[in-house]
């Protein structure tokens, strides 16, 4: 066989070993390390097996979202953080997405995606003061998202809805007066 | 309100520092096989390669969060090949391995500082201040003798009254020489002319833009060991080439190796593991270090056939288009 075809084979030989050497190294946090993020299959697995005890999903729910979430995803390390999707029935793409983080900067999935922000105002709520912002999405669908400070965690609720329908969301997902104290590390 | 040091790397600095020091690691291991498997000798080529170490990781990152904005998103970390933030969070003992990260880019910008820059600012300077730029050759006649055989375009020589050996060019509109009477009164004529030679080679080199240019960018990766290492050895590779030319164009190498041999090689010179005590072994480390990269040269003239040739372009593609590849999966 032509020697550079041979090299060639070689190559791609060092490309899987090294694909898959890779692979290892991504996945040796999890085993030294629990608490990382991963996929939990519901919310009660996550109150289980992470210990976290304030997860906050709404009382209140647009007609057409599935229940159970589609998508959870947690982490205990380094900062708590939760994020629940949900889905409409029959759709593909999440049309709600929570996330309550520890730390302000956590950066959550712009699975929603806010094209040209049409509106952003700061919004008092049972004695939060929220940020809503409205706008479209990709296909010019009536997209909104609001966040608040929780405790010590930021919370950002995204949706593919208008802005009454979210602020009914956010309502129905704090019972209790405002605390101080947020962004603390666990 | 403690800060945790995982916040820094979720911001776009953060994640362009430790994902250029991912990408060139990639790359690292993807050039050297490329390099073994399709054995690439010539220093030109292997230059080529080892530019891809240094380039790629500049500009990898913003072209990949151009194509895929959501590739900094949890969902895509999550199903990547690698995702470097698992690791930065672990913590060992208490300590974030993000901490002794930063710790390796704090030394690494140190080490660039003081050993890359400085000394490039201090050579500049000084000679800016010494009058080094006078026009016009000194015409000294052994020099003069030894290179009118050249068949090149030929520099300005200026000599300097020293025993030293001292020998390096300029460059810029007016490129020249400088080469000490204590070179002159060692070398014979065609060690002279094999020297003038390859410092001719170099004064050629550095009218490349692009090569230049890749030095340049190179700085925007001061923080990356990497790029440190792939740099040195780049330079090293440097050195090479600039043999191969000055033998192409005297067609004499044993003169080159002689010359090599006479100015810059020592027998006596200490292994730095051998040392018993830690004073003196970054000296001797560094000297050491440079008298096997001189031998090295030594060998290659004496033994290897020059490279004159350039190629391996399809070999050069395919490795961009794996490490590009990959590189896109580690985040």
């Amino acid at each position: 066989m032509n020697k550079r075809i041979l090299s060639l084979i070689y190559f791609l030989i060092t490309v899987v070993i090294l694909v898959a050497a890779i692979k290892i190294i991504n996945y040796l946090p999890m085993v030294i390390q629990a608490g990382t993020i991963r996929e939990y299959h519901s919310i009660e697995e996550v109150r289980s097996k992470l210990n976290i005890k304030d997860i906050y999903i709404p009382t209140y729910f647009p007609q057409g979202l599935v229940w159970p979430p589609s998508l959870v995803l947690a982490q205990d390390k380094p900062f708590t953080a939760v994020i629940t999707e949900f889905k409409k029935a029959g759709k593909e793409a999440p049309a709600l997405i929570l996330s309550q983080s520890a730390s302000a900067t956590f950066r959550t999935d712009e699975k929603i995606r806010l094209r040209g922000i049409k509106e952003k105002i700061s919004y008092p709520l049972k004695g939060r003061n929220m940020m809503l912002e409205a706008g479209v999405c990709d296909n010019e669908e009536p997209c909104s998202r609001i966040t608040w400070a929780e405790g010590r965690y930021t919370i950002t609720v995204t949706a593919k809805s208008e802005p009454p329908d979210l602020l009914k969301i956010a309502e129905s997902m704090v019972h209790r007066l405002p605390t101080r104290g947020r962004h603390e590390k666990n | 309100m403690p800060m945790h040091i995982s916040v820094y790397f979720d911001t776009y600095p953060g994640m362009y520092m430790a994902q250029a020091f991912c990408h060139s690691v990639i790359a690292f291991i993807m050039v050297e096989r490329a390099i073994t498997l399709w054995k690439i000798n010539s220093p030109l080529i292997r230059q080529r390669f080892g530019l891809l170490v240094i380039l790629l990781p500049i500009f990898s990152f913003p072209l990949y969060q151009l194509i895929n904005p959501d590739r900094a998103s949890i969902a895509f970390r999550l199903g990547a090949l690698f995702d470097i933030n698992r690791w930065l969070n672990l913590e060992l003992g208490g300590v974030p391995l993000g901490a002794l990260f930063i710790i390796i880019v704090f030394v690494t910008t140190l080490i660039f500082l003081l050993q890359e820059m400085v000394p490039v600012l201090r050579h500049t300077f000084e000679s800016k201040r010494s009058g080094l730029h006078a026009a016009g050759s000194d015409n000294n006649p052994a020099v003069t003798r030894a290179v009118e055989q050249l068949s090149a375009e030929k520099p300005d020589i200026f000599t300097l009254d020293d025993d030293e050996f001292i020998l390096f060019s300029s460059t810029g509109k007016n490129p020249a020489i400088f080469i000490s009477t204590g070179i002159i009164e060692t070398l014979s004529a065609e060690q002279l002319r094999a020297v003038v030679a390859h410092e001719i080679a170099h004064i050629k080199r550095n009218r490349k833009p692009l090569l230049l240019m890749a030095f340049l960018l190179r700085m925007t990766m001061f923080f990356n060991p990497v790029v440190l290492l792939e740099f040195r050895r780049i330079v090293q590779e440097e050195e090479k080439i600039c043999d191969d030319m000055a033998v192409l164009s005297t067609k004499d190498p044993a003169a080159l190796s002689e010359a090599l041999q006479k100015l810059y090689y020592r027998d006596d010179v200490t292994n730095p593991l051998q040392l018993r005590r830690f004073s003196g072994m970054r000296d001797s480390l560094e000297e050491y270090s440079h008298n096997v990269q001189i031998g090295n040269r030594i060998a290659r003239l004496e033994y290897s056939p020059v490279h004159g040739k350039d190629g391996k372009w399809a070999e050069l593609i395919v490795t961009v288009i794996i490490i590009v590849g990959i590189n896109y999966f580690v985040v």
